[in-house]
C-alpha cells in the first residue's frame, strides 16, 4: 500500500456532528407515515369475502331459490325422467295383496 | 444525543426503509445511525466545508425520507440512491459557488504555489483535502468513492451516471493529480522517502 493510498483509507473516519444525526432524526419522525388503523372484519364480511361478495352472493341465493320452486312445484313441460332425478315423482307403486280377493272369500265363506 | 450503533447489521436498508414506513421509529434511528455518516463524509470530502456538507447531508437524507413510501425493494439499493442524491447535491452548490460550468474547468496539472504554501502548515487529513479540492468535481466525486468510500466502479458508474471505463479513468487520472498534488508537501506531511 503506498503512503497515498493510506492517507486515504485513513481519511474514512470522519467524526459526523451530533447535532447533524438529531436534524436528520427530527425529519425522519417528522416525515414518517403514520400508520392506520385496520378495522377487523365482522363475521358476515368475511363470510360474503369467501362467497365472492355481493355477486357471488346474489348468485347463490337465485339458485337456491329456483332450486327450491322447481322442488316443490316441477314445471309440467319437465321430461319425466329429469322429474324423477329431482326426486318429486307423482308415480306409486300398486302393492298386490299377499292375499287375493279369492283367498278372503274363501276364508270369509 | 446518544446514537445507537447498528444493532441489526444484517438487516438490508431496504428492509428497514419498509420497516420505517410502516411507522417503525427504530427503523429511523438505524437508518439515520447507518447512513448519514457516509452521506456527511462523501459531501465533506467533495464540498470541503463542514457547515456546507452538513446542509447537504440533511438535504439528502430528507428526499429518502419523503421518498421512502414509494420505494420498490429490488429495483436500486438504498445506498447507491443516496450517493447519488449527495453527489447531484454536491456538484449543485460547487457549481453555484464557481458560476461556471465544472466539466470546462482544466485538470490541473501542478498544485498551484498557494496549496503548497497551506500545505506546509496542515495535517495529513488536511492536506488531502486541500489536494481534493484541486481536483475538477467528477474526478474528485469517483475518487472519493473509490478510494475513500470504498465503492466498487459499477456502483460508482450508477452514482455518477456514467460508464464503468469512464469511472476508471477518472480514478486513475485523480489518483495521480493526488499524489502529485501531495508530493510537494511530502516533508511536512512526515513522508521520507521519494516512493509513493
Amino acid at each position: 500500500m503506498t503512503e497515498l493510498d493510506a492517507l486515504l483509507t485513513q481519511a474514512r473516519d470522519i467524526d459526523t456532528p451530533t447535532p447533524l444525526m438529531g436534524r436528520v432524526l427530527e425529519d425522519a419522525l417528522a416525515q414518517q407515515p403514520v400508520p392506520r388503523l385496520r378495522v377487523a372484519p365482522t363475521i358476515w364480511a368475511q363470510l360474503a369475502n369467501v362467497l365472492g361478495g355481493w355477486q357471488g352472493m346474489g348468485g347463490l341465493v337465485a339458485a337456491t331459490c329456483a332450486g327450491l320452486w322447481i322442488g316443490i312445484s316441477p314445471p309440467q313441460a319437465l321430461p319425466e325422467s329429469i322429474i324423477e332425478i329431482l326426486g318429486t315423482t307423482d308415480s306409486y307403486v300398486q302393492q298386490d295383496p299377499s292375499l287375493s280377493g279369492f283367498g278372503w272369500d274363501v276364508e270369509e265363506g | 444525543m446518544n446514537m445507537p450503533l447498528d444493532a441489526e447489521p444484517e438487516c438490508e436498508d431496504a428492509a428497514l426503509l419498509a420497516r420505517y414506513v410502516q411507522g417503525d421509529a427504530s427503523a429511523a434511528r438505524l437508518l439515520t445511525a447507518r447512513l448519514t455518516p457516509r452521506v456527511f463524509a462523501h459531501a465533506f470530502r467533495v464540498l470541503g466545508d463542514a457547515a456546507e456538507a452538513e446542509d447537504v447531508s440533511q438535504d439528502a437524507m430528507l428526499r429518502l425520507w419523503r421518498i421512502a413510501p414509494e420505494w420498490r425493494t429490488g429495483e436500486a439499493k438504498v445506498s447507491t440512491w443516496l450517493y447519488r442524491v449527495t453527489a447531484n447535491l454536491c456538484t449543485d452548490r460547487l457549481r453555484r459557488k464557481r458560476g461556471s460550468a465544472l466539466d470546462d474547468i482544466a485538470e490541473p496539472a501542478d498544485p498551484t504555489p498557494g496549496a503548497e504554501a497551506r500545505l506546509q502548515d496542515r495535517a495529513r487529513y488536511d492536506a488531502l483535502q486541500a489536494a481534493l479540492a484541486t481536483l475538477p468535481e467528477r474526478q474528485r466525486q469517483a475518487v472519493v468513492l473509490r478510494h475513500i468510500e470504498g465503492l466498487a466502479n459499477p456502483e460508482i458508474a450508477v452514482i455518477l451516471e456514467i460508464t464503468t471505463e469512464a469511472v476508471e479513468s477518472l480514478t486513475a487520472r485523480g489518483k495521480r493529480a493526488l499524489a502529485q498534488a501531495l508530493s510537494g508537501a511530502r516533508a511536512q506531511l512526515g513522508y521520507e522517502d521519494e516512493s509513493h
